[in-house]
Formats: structure tokens, C-alpha cells, sequence
């Protein structure tokens, strides 16, 4: 029961880490068409509720992390297609989960994390120039608490300081570019480049001479090609780089990276998709 | 188990650095000078030479870590690190220290808020120049909400130093492969002192955190390359002084704390995960308490004989003052609260190949809410005096 227990728990927090990236075409102001859906092993399920609203949620992680996001099409822009994104994701349930004692314990088990709620707005512009499919995003992040939340709890690891570090910090800014093309046949390469502001975070904090809760800024760049067998299978592989400033310093890292044998081993997403009749 | 926590990582977290840092068996040191160290170098001007060793368990008093104590604690609040490194600083200071030994110092660690403590010291007291070596170094320990941890020993000088290694230590082999991946690489610590050459002689200072649970003969182990370092700088005709928390009692000392030490409701788990109770009284049976007993293989009560009869120490063995109370360097960090105890056993030692000033060495007990270690100073008398 513990080693399930364990496993779950790693699982949850992973795909937590992973469902912020964007596989497929989520990444794009384009919307999914009207009912077809998307599900990969870390990605969340999207729908196409309408031409206008797509719909997204992780189902397994959304037990212990609540979540949703909506995405609606907007006016054209100086020719850009446009559309608007607000998510919502009630992180307390997963971050009491990974507070424990013994292995798995991210957090000090002595501190809970109370309420919080995350809202992010996202506006996506995306045009195809020459072949390339250009999608700019630019949006913010708010973290609201309901209750104290003490600054100690805080999980100093890349794609997860500067997510959770809007609670700290109350919000934060995110922008990014991404640019797709398809490749030789069912190939198609996605490259992106990402950044995350958490400004003044530093001030947050009550003692000057501790660096708890510095590092305001976290860039994080993904290259992935994907093999579409079809409109309804895909595989993706590549890699993940952050470089971010921390409490402790500035660090960088080439993701996924296994511990034990201290290597990099590439993203392997699975994605498949269907219509619903 | 193991298969379970392994795919557990498999998807973990990641860098272009190491994960966990091991390392050589000699390694350079990372050396450190003072902010406010002015640019003429310090010189030695002659005379006695003071020396202390200290763990200092990094600047958190007695707070009540999980990892060493009947507590539960893991992340320390910031004021309890600053008040206490302030504490430790002043310490130092009043003693007027010209080489300092220190064990348990973190350099970025999250349960003290990424302060470099050895750099803090250096910048708030009367010494200049540092080395470090780290013990324990991961970007993220997944245990207990440790997260980043790089803690080690640490030699602080008045006078410059050179020639700084960092010499590995045995690992321990009571350990599954996981939890070794994770643990501690405890080391050596050596490093030159030019300045206080002596009638051409080196002199080098020696800094050790000797291993405190292993149930094995991993201490045995580490007191033995302790001898050897130190035998070899005597040997090439060099001086040195060291010392640190080598989590050995002094011969003839008692070396049974598993009772008291033993924690509310506290039982010993062995390696399959089943419990019983520890030895009721001074048994040689067991099970006994990682880090309280230290007759866990052939002689280990009588392990610093060896260092007793070739070098001179700074508290005498001869006469029996390392057996008194009033030289205890240690107590767990809850004792006081349990059992109203401050210190109950010698752990820290200092010795030289040289000479110590009579009478010098002293117990610093006044200091035993700063750590659940207590300061041991001496004064080394040089050749020339």
C-alpha cells in the first residue's frame, strides 16, 4: 500500500511538472475542432466543446490537484489568429501529499500548506510564416492564499519553484514564443522558448539576510519531434532545458534527468486523440 | 522497494550537474577569503598559537532536527539561524582563535536558508582566509523536505592557506545502495598554513567529522585514515594540528547511551522493517541506537589509543581529564529538554605532532546551547618559543 501509495504520489507530482508543457498543438491559439479530444500519459484531456471553447483537464492528476482550463478563440489580430486562456488549479491537496515524512517528502512535513487557489490568463496569437506555424504567448499568474503560508515551504527544483512561487509571491508574469513545423512526412518538430517572472520576489521575505525566497525568473526551452502515425496516435521525444535562478544560485539543467544513474534520458510522450460521435 | 522509488525518479528532476556529488578520493578543497580581509596578507608574528575544533551542526543550536535527536524537525526558522550564528561568531571571536576546525557547516542548504556560513564566519570574526569540504552534497534530498543540502568541514585561519584537500573517506556499507546514494561522503580536511612554517618544517592543519552511525567498521575505517594522514605529515617531517568530532569516546570512557539517548516510544527497526525493543541495560546483545554505542566491532572503545600514544593532546588522557565531565563535548541536541543533561560524552578531540602549552586546552561547556557539540581549544606552543 506505501509503495503505491509512493508511486501515486511521484506520479501525481510529475505530471503536475509535465502538464504545463504543450505536446501537440495546444500550445497554439488555434483551437481543438469542435469535439474531437486529446489525451496524452502526462498531458491533460482537451476537448473541442465548440468552433469558440476548448476545454482542458488532467483527470488523473485532478484529484489531488483540482484543475481546468478554458480556452476561447478570439478576433483575428494584424493577422493573427487570437485567443484568450484562463486556467484555475487548486494545488493544496498534491503539495500536503509530497509534505511527509520519510521518502517522497518534498516538503517539510512540519509545515501544511494551506488553501491555495492559482488562476492564470494567457492571450495566444499564432500565424504561419513561410511553413512555420509562430505562436506568441503572453500572460499572467496570480496565487492567492488562504491562510499563511510559511515561506519555508517551498520546493527548490526546476519547473517547480517558479510555479509554485507565485503563492509566495502573490503573481507572476509568463511569456513565450513557440515555433512549429512539419518535417519529412509525419514528422513535425516543435522548438519553444519560455519565461517566468515572479518580480520582486525577494521583497516578499522578512529577513534580509536569508535567500529563501530569491530567484525571480526561470527560462525554460524545449526542442521535441513528434511521429504523427495519424489524426489520432502521436509520439514525441526530446528534451526540456531550464535555466533559472533559485535561492541559491543560478543553475541549469537538461531534462528529464535520472538521479540514480545521473544521465539524461529523452521525453517519450504518448498522445492519443478521437472524436467524440 | 527499491524498483519502486527508482521508477519513482526515473522522471525526476535533472541537471547538467551531478544530481549527488561524489567524489575522488583527493579532491581540491573550496577556498574562501574574508570580504573585509584587508590586502596585505596576516602574518604570524610569533608566539602561542590558538586552536580550536567545533561542530557547530550548522548554526542550529539545539534545535531539534530529525535526523540527530529525539525531534522532528527539518527546516529551522531563519531568526533561530541568524541568532545562533551570531552567537557562534561572537564565540570565536572572544576566543580569538588563529585556526579554527569546524564540522557540520553548510555552504547552501536549504534547512539554513542558503546562508554560506563559511563565508558568514570569515566575514564576522578576527579570521581570514578558509577552507571547505563538502560531506553531503545533493541538489535535492528527497527525504523529510530536506531539499538542497551541501554541508562539510571547514578550517578558518588567521593566515593564509595553500595546498587545501579534501581526502574521501570509506563509505558506509550498512546501508542499502539508495540510501548510500543519498548519505553522507564524510572526509578529511588538510591544508598548509605557510606562515606557520617552523625551522623549515610545514605545518599543515587537519580537520575530521568521523562517521556517528554506522553499525559497521566504517569508523574503524575512518579513524584508521585518520592515523595515516596524520602519520604521513609526521613522517615527511611536517607539524601539524588537528582535530574534530571523530564520534569516538575516549578510551576506558562509558559507551553505552542507548537507553538514554533512546527517544519516547522508540523502537529498533532492522533492515526487513521489523521492530523491537533496544538492550535493557549496557548489553553487548543489542540491538543498540545508531550513534550511541560505540562497541560495535572488536576495540572500537579503545579506537584512539592510538592517536593518545603518538601525538599530544589537548585535554590529557594520561591523567584521565578526557574521562571527567567537565570535558564532555557532547550531548544529544533534546537532552536538556528530556533529561536535563547539556553534555555527557567526549567526542572532539585536538592533537598535534608538536607541542601544546601546558594546561591550555580547555572545554568551552559555556557554549552548549549553540550546538549539541561544545568547542575544545588549545594553545600550540611553537618550536621557536
Amino acid at each position: 500500500m506505501k509503495k503505491i501509495q509512493i508511486l501515486l504520489t511521484n506520479f501525481l507530482f510529475f505530471s503536475f511538472l509535465f502538464s504545463s508543457d504543450n505536446f501537440w498543438s495546444s500550445h497554439s491559439a488555434n483551437l481543438l475542432e469542435k469535439n474531437r479530444w486529446e489525451i496524452g500519459m502526462f498531458q491533460p484531456f482537451r476537448y473541442g466543446y465548440s468552433e469558440k471553447i476548448e476545454y482542458s483537464v488532467h483527470p488523473i492528476l485532478f484529484f489531488a490537484m483540482p484543475n481546468i482550463s478554458v480556452k476561447k478563440s478570439e478576433n483575428t489580430m494584424w493577422g493573427f489568429s487570437a485567443a484568450s486562456q484562463f486556467s484555475l488549479n487548486y494545488p493544496t491537496p498534491l503539495l500536503n501529499m509530497v509534505s511527509r515524512k520519510g521518502i517522497g517528502g518534498l516538503i517539510d512535513p512540519n509545515l501544511e500548506v494551506p488553501p491555495m487557489l492559482g488562476l492564470s490568463f494567457s492571450w495566444l496569437m499564432s500565424k504561419t510564416i513561410l511553413d512555420f506555424n509562430l505562436t506568441i504567448k503572453n500572460g499572467l499568474d496570480f496565487g492567492l492564499t488562504y491562510g499563511s503560508l510559511d515561506k519555508r515551504a517551498s520546493i527548490d527544483l526546476p519547473l517547480v519553484y517558479h510555479r509554485l512561487g507565485i503563492y509566495n509571491n502573490g503573481w507572476g508574469y509568463h511569456t513565450g514564443i513557440d515555433i512549429q513545423k512539419a518535417v519529412m512526412g509525419k514528422f513535425e518538430i516543435l522548438f519553444d522558448i519560455d519565461l517566468l517572472l515572479l518580480p520582486d520576489l525577494a521583497s516578499t521575505q522578512a529577513n534580509p539576510d536569508f535567500k529563501g525566497l530569491r530567484g525571480p525568473y526561470s527560462i525554460e526551452h524545449k526542442l521535441l519531434l513528434s511521429w504523427v502515425k495519424s489524426d489520432r496516435f502521436k509520439v514525441t521525444t526530446g528534451y526540456k532545458f531550464v535555466n533559472a535562478e533559485f535561492p541559491f544560485g543560478t543553475q541549469s539543467r537538461l531534462l528529464p534527468y535520472i538521479p540514480l544513474s545521473e544521465k539524461w534520458v529523452p521525453i517519450i510522450e504518448l498522445q492519443w486523440a478521437g472524436v467524440k460521435k | 522497494m527499491k524498483k519502486v522509488i527508482a521508477l519513482s525518479f526515473l522522471l525526476f528532476i535533472f541537471s547538467c550537474d551531478p544530481f549527488v556529488t561524489e567524489f575522488a578520493d583527493i579532491s581540491e578543497a573550496e577556498m574562501y577569503v574574508a570580504a573585509n580581509s584587508s590586502n596585505s596578507e596576516q602574518l604570524y608574528n610569533g608566539g602561542q598559537v590558538k586552536v580550536v575544533t567545533w561542530n557547530i551542526r550548522f548554526g542550529s543550536g539545539r534545535f531539534p532536527f530529525f535526523g540527530d535527536s529525539c525531534g522532528d524537525e527539518v527546516i529551522a526558522e531563519n531568526q533561530t539561524i541568524n541568532t545562533i550564528m551570531k552567537s557562534i561568531a561572537d564565540t570565536l571571536n572572544s576566543m580569538n582563535a588563529d585556526i579554527v576546525l569546524l564540522q557540520e557547516v553548510d555552504i547552501s542548504s536549504k534547512r539554513t536558508g542558503y546562508i554560506d556560513q563559511v563565508q558568514y564566519l570569515l566575514d564576522n570574526t578576527n579570521l581570514n582566509y578558509g577552507c571547505y569540504a563538502s560531506m553531503w552534497k545533493a541538489d535535492f534530498i528527497p527525504t523529510d523536505g530536506i531539499g538542497k543540502i551541501n554541508t562539510g568541514n571547514a578550517i578558518l585561519s588567521k593566515y593564509p592557506l595553500t595546498d587545501a584537500e579534501r581526502i574521501q573517506l570509506s563509505l558506509r556499507t550498512d546501508q542499502d545502495d539508495l540510501v548510500q546514494y543519498f548519505y553522507l561522503r564524510r572526509n578529511i580536511l588538510k591544508v598548509k598554513i605557510p606562515s606557520l612554517s617552523q625551522s623549515g618544517k610545514d605545518f599543515y592543519a587537519v580537520d575530521i567529522h568521523a562517521t556517528a552511525f554506522a553499525t559497521d567498521d566504517t569508523k574503524e575505517k575512518h579513524i584508521s585514515k585518520y592515523i595515516e594522514v596524520l602519520s604521513d605529515l609526521d613522517a615527511g617531517s611536517a607539524i601539524f594540528v588537528s582535530g574534530g568530532d571523530l564520534n569516538s569516546v575516549p578510551p576506558g570512557a562509558s559507551f553505552d547511551f542507548c537507553l538514554l539517548d533512546k527517544c519516547e516510544g522508540e523502537r529498533f527497526i532492522d533492515s526487513d522493517g521489523s521492530e523491537s525493543e533496544y538492550h535493557s541495560v549496557d548489553s553487548l546483545v543489542g540491538p543498540h541506537k545508531e550513534g550511541s554505542f560505540f562497541n560495535n566491532f572488536e576495540g572500537e572503545p579503545d579506537l584512539l589509543s592510538p592517536l593518545y600514544d603518538s601525538y599530544q593532546t589537548a585535554i590529557s588522557h594520561s591523567d584521565g581529564s578526557s574521562l571527567v565531565s567537565s570535558n564532555f563535548t557532547h550531548a544529544p541536541s533534546t537532552s536538556f529538554e528530556r533529561h536535563a543533561i547539556k553534555y555527557d560524552r567526549k567526542l572532539d578531540y585536538l592533537f598535534t605532532n608538536g607541542v601544546w602549552v601546558a594546561g591550555s586546552g580547555y572545554t568551552h561547556q559555556g557554549a552548549w546551547e549553540l550546538s549539541d557539540h561544545m568547542p575544545v581549544s588549545a594553545y600550540y606552543l611553537p618550536e621557536s618559543e
